[in-house]
């Protein structure tokens, strides 16, 4: 990753941007259901790999930095929501996502299911997810 | 974002938004490291003056650039390929953007 971020750094002008956004290493991806303004959690996603994945690219940016080829810019976290239908979309949804990808933490399946059962008619599936945007200045 | 339209990306305008509170894209020379199939580049390429967008997948590659025919946009380079392997031409580009790829 310092190697990528190293060779991108070659082909910016002096002054120009490197910008990564990735997804946020510790706000996990958090399921709900929502239903007449209420919002239900159930649990949280799972991705260990992805995780060590993600901790090394936060290195490598600060590695960047304090070898002194690019000044931090900012850093900016946000949030984003998707909504499903029905349990089921689950599974196509994760699909969506490119490996190593998320997965349910014992017992979080069933708990959707189960939560779902009893959620009132019109209610649906929130994944709150997150991202973290790091601007880099080429000195 | 809807079920109906099912992406575990944020919604359209979400990103550049994110970006442009760091660095404006209007009339800039990017490279996007990582494009896929160009979901976020064609959010963002209008306003630029020209995109190079490079990714390994070819499948990926190959419906950006189908996309790109359709949408009519001349100022992006869709190129099969990795920032490692990239010819190094000097330092052309004022942004250089790692969209999920890092």
């Amino acid at each position: 990753m310092v190697h990528a971020l190293r060779r991108a750094g070659r082909y910016l002008r002096r002054g120009g941007m490197l910008i990564s956004i990735r997804p946020h290493r510790t706000w996990r991806p958090a399921i709900a259901i929502v239903a007449g303004g209420r919002r239900l959690p159930v649990t949280t996603l799972l991705n260990p790999t992805f995780e060590v994945n993600l901790e090394a690219a936060d290195l490598a940016l600060e590695r960047v930095v304090d070898e002194g080829s690019f000044a931090l810019a900012g850093v900016r976290s946000a949030r984003f929501r998707s909504y499903l239908d029905r349990p089921s979309q689950m599974r196509t949804y994760l699909e969506l996502i490119n490996p190593p990808r998320p997965r349910f933490p014992r017992g979080g399946r069933a708990r959707l299911d189960a939560m779902w059962d009893s959620a009132p008619r019109g209610a649906r599936i929130e994944v709150m997810e997150s991202l973290v945007v790091n601007a880099l200045r080429r000195r | 974002m809807t079920s109906t339209e099912l992406s575990a990306y944020p919604g359209e305008g979400f990103e550049p938004q994110l970006v442009e509170h760091f660095v404006s894209l209007r009339r800039k020379r990017v490279l996007e490291i990582g494009c896929g199939d160009g979901r976020l580049t064609f959010q963002y390429a209008p306003r630029a003056l020209s995109v190079l967008a490079i990714d390994p997948d070819r499948p990926s590659i190959d419906e950006a650039i189908f996309q790109q025919h359709a949408r009519g946009l001349s100022n992006i380079e869709f190129r099969i390929g990795s920032i490692e392997r990239l010819p190094r031409p000097g330092a052309p580009f004022d942004v250089a953007l790692f969209s999920w790829s890092l």
